[in-house]
């Protein structure tokens, strides 16, 4: 027994010994491969965390990357300007990477595009966290809390390089063959809305990814992002972006929540839902939610004023 | 508790650990190999443990009153117990709601309006098919003079509960699993060795196999209204891998933490898809189960000994009743109909052994048909399947927000799986290493499969398809 118990644990121990060589050199390649990409939401990401120096940064989800055009905005300041959208990313998500970009970078503005159900409950919000894992490596005391929030074994997963990098090396190949087309960040879309989509979508709405119930954790991750923004001393301003059809927002529980907090915290919160230039403007519109290349060119020539304000 | 959650991933080591420490105290170890299986499945709901408990007392005494009994009819009245108390379990649990559902529905067919009154809020308990089945061996083989009852009953139990095989099998027979229970196991580097690489390739199938054509396969057959023929098609062969590599992972996993314990499970699958027939099919498929259905249901009903006729019919109802097992809903009959007509078929059609490529894809393709019932939320949704494969090609879907991804990585998957199988089934003697650089050849191979694991592999805890059984 002795013996073989001898004979079991130096089998374990070679072993392991064999995954950790495996997982550190493909690890090490699995890393390579996933900074080369020059195109994509990863290429985007690692651009904000690593490289980018830019003075004015857009954050927030799809509605960011499509209403956000930072060459009407650098045009207009003078200044460098990324827009940082993530597509399908919410709260969390926005608040690591805003904690990885300032650690290396202080933007001189911060445009954060506030979503209006950003405070509701939605698993999806941290199932999709897995976008952040390759940065892990090299952010873990930024990463570690925000990845811990519901699995507490995350890190023991992330100890390895192959799961940092897990489910990348499609979109690796996909980009590099088929690249996505990106201005500093903006994805323009360039169809417009019609009577008939409007129609489809009126009667198929997209499924809800949350439940109207305000998540705490959401809360305090929106004044984590704010004092963040102050610790470093970089500004930092709200803003809503259009949306094709007028909503009553005063019965929005997580958007209420939002004004307050940005009026408690002295955050400037500009409010485009609703405009009278925007609603029922079909020609502007790709989806209900989503502005066309022509509604944004049009969005950013009027926000470009209120960017300018809040530079020095 | 599932084999792919973290809190697992503490459990099995510490049993592990407290089951060898016991190694001289063989009472000791088969308390623990008890008490950590009631707590495996309590951790998924502990209310039900008294189900396992019940089936495991009631079986353990019928099982000395078959052996005492004297008389056949009174030997035969208590297996009739025990087939009463199991069957009567899982009719509840299972097949309660459906069988009342079934009959107002016909009425309804028939032009009478009966008030659903009579369904239940019923919850099925994980495993309940498989530790019934195993229970109900158990009797039947005693009242057959097959096997001898044990009078150990801690160990009894622990052969009923042992976690790795409860919730999805290999359904144990006693006489092979009882008698490892029963006597001292023994420690050895080559059945831990062995153990963890079954283990591994399990997770593999879970993980990278079928988890991840889980994600086509979902989005197709859960709007079945959006999408048409080919992308059916794609969906149901992605299907036949996930549901390969979701229970053939289970039951390697199950297999691989036996023999960490040093105890040997039956094999339940040996590469399935490179069966020549569908006959062939089923002896390579779900094998436990298979041959489970062989000994209990269809030799009795007379099995190929009788005349044509009746042993045609034997086959047919044999599989209907498999297909029932499998879940309380008419696609699984049907699922189970089609293929006991495909074994008729193959009875009346072919007279010698099949083999060949030909044969091995038209096995696969008649296979892959049976599937689309098997996983179709509902006949309807079957038959529009069916319809749009054979009249509606249309344009395949490759995913969602044209994110090819999901399709990409389980092609991927898939050859991983089907090259591996190859050299199994066909070059399993080439490529043969000198022994000394056989340990180092394993040790990179089992590594790299570690690395596509965490590297392919989804992590979303998902459970297995076979629990739902």
């Amino acid at each position: 027994m002795t013996t073989e118990i001898k004979r079991v644990t130096l089998l374990i121990l070679k072993f392991a010994v064999v995954i950790l060589v495996i997982d550190f050199c493909f690890g090490i390649v699995a890393k390579k491969l996933f900074l080369s990409q020059e195109t994509g939401k990863f290429a985007r990401s690692s651009y904000v965390i690593n490289q980018s120096k830019d003075a004015i940064m857009v954050i927030g989800s799809s509605h960011a990357i499509r209403h956000y055009k930072p060459s009407i905005i650098e045009k207009s300041t003078g200044k460098t300007c990324y827009n940082a959208g993530a597509e399908g990313q919410q709260l969390i998500y926005h608040t690591a990477l805003q904690k990885m970009l300032l650690k290396r970078h202080r933007p001189e503005l911060i445009v954060f595009n506030i979503d209006e159900e950003f405070l509701f409950k939605s698993d999806i919000a941290f199932s999709r966290l897995s976008d952040l894992h390759p940065y892990y490596g090299d952010n873990k005391a930024t990463l570690n809390p925000f990845l811990k929030l519901k699995s507490k074994y995350k890190d023991l997963k992330l100890l390895f390089k192959a799961y940092q990098y897990n489910s990348t090396i499609v979109h690796v190949l996909k980009y590099k063959f088929a690249p996505q087309i990106a201005q500093k960040g903006y994805r323009p879309l360039k169809e417009e809305m019609t009577p008939e989509k409007l129609v489809s979508y009126t009667q198929h709405p997209p499924k809800k990814i949350y439940t109207e119930q305000i998540e705490p954790i959401f809360v305090q991750l929106l004044k984590d992002f704010i004092s963040e923004t102050k610790k470093h001393n970089v500004k930092l301003i709200f803003v809503s972006s259009p949306k094709l059809i007028e909503r009553d927002l005063s019965k929005n529980e997580s958007f209420t929540t939002i004004q307050a907090i940005a009026k408690a915290e002295g955050i400037p919160f500009y409010n485009y839902l609703n405009k009278p230039d925007y609603i029922n403007k079909l020609d502007l519109f790709w989806d209900p939610s989503h502005l066309n290349d022509k509604g944004a060119t049009l969005f950013n020539n009027n926000l470009v004023k209120i960017i300018n304000k809040h530079l020095d | 508790m599932l084999f792919n959650s973290a809190i697992f991933f503490l459990f099995l080591p510490l049993v592990l650990l407290l089951y060898w420490v016991a190694q001289r105290n063989l009472k000791l170890q088969n308390v623990i190999l008890l008490v950590s299986s009631y707590v495996f499945y309590g951790w998924w709901d502990y209310r039900f443990l008294m189900l396992i408990a019940t089936s495991t007392i009631v079986d353990y005494f019928v099982g000395i009153q078959i052996y005492n009994s004297k008389e056949t009819a009174t030997k035969k009245k208590w297996m009739l117990a025990s087939i009463i108390f199991n069957l009567g379990l899982l009719g509840f649990f299972k097949y309660y709601n459906f069988f009342v559902n079934s009959w107002i529905e016909s009425l309804s067919l028939l032009g009478y309006t009966v008030q659903n009154s009579w369904t239940l809020n019923i919850i099925l308990p994980v495993g309940i098919s498989f530790y019934t089945f195993q229970t109900l061996s158990y009797s039947i083989d005693i009242k057959r003079g097959k096997l001898k009852p044990t009078t150990n009953f801690i160990s009894f139990a622990a052969f009923v509960s042992f976690f790795p095989q409860l919730v999805a099998g290999p359904i144990e027979r006693a006489s092979n699993l009882l008698p490892q229970i029963l006597t001292s196991r023994v420690f050895t580097k080559r059945k831990i060795a062995s153990g963890v690489k079954l283990i591994i390739w399990g997770f593999f199938l879970k993980l990278v196999v079928a988890d991840r054509a889980a994600i086509y396969v979902d989005a197709v057959y859960n709007n079945v209204e959006n999408h048409d023929g080919i992308t059916f098609m794609v969906a149901t062969v992605f299907f036949a891998f996930q549901i390969y590599g979701d229970f053939a992972g289970y039951s390697l996993i199950a297999i691989g933490i036996a023999k960490l314990f040093g105890l040997e499970l039956m094999v339940n699958f040996n590469r399935p898809y490179f069966a020549a027939s569908v006959g062939e099919f089923w002896k390579r498929w779900h094998i436990s189960l298979s041959t489970w259905f062989k000994d209990y249901v269809y030799i009795p009903l007379g099995g190929n000994k009788s005349k044509k006729g009746r042993y045609l019919f034997n086959l047919f109802i044999t599989f209907l009743i498999s297909g029932l097992w499998h879940g309380a809903n008419w696609t699984f009959v049907i699922w189970g109909a089609i293929n006991g007509l495909y074994l008729i078929a193959e009875t009346l059609i072919f007279k010698k052994k099949r083999s060949g490529l030909i044969n091995i894809a038209l096995t696969f393709v008649l296979i892959n048909l049976t599937w689309v019932f098997f996983r179709a939320n509902s006949l309807s949704e079957a038959v529009l399947i069916f319809k749009d494969m054979f009249t509606n090609f249309g344009i395949p879907y490759i995913g969602g927000r044209d994110d090819i991804t999901a399709p990409v990585y389980t092609v991927i998957a898939i050859f991983i799986l089907v090259l591996s199988e190859l050299k199994r089934e066909f070059f399993n003697n080439y490529l043969v290493l000198p022994k000394y650089l056989k340990a180092t050849a394993t040790h990179l191979r089992y590594g790299i499969i570690v690395f596509i694991i965490f590297y392919l592999g989804v992590f979303g805890n998902s459970q297995f398809i076979y629990f739902q059984f």
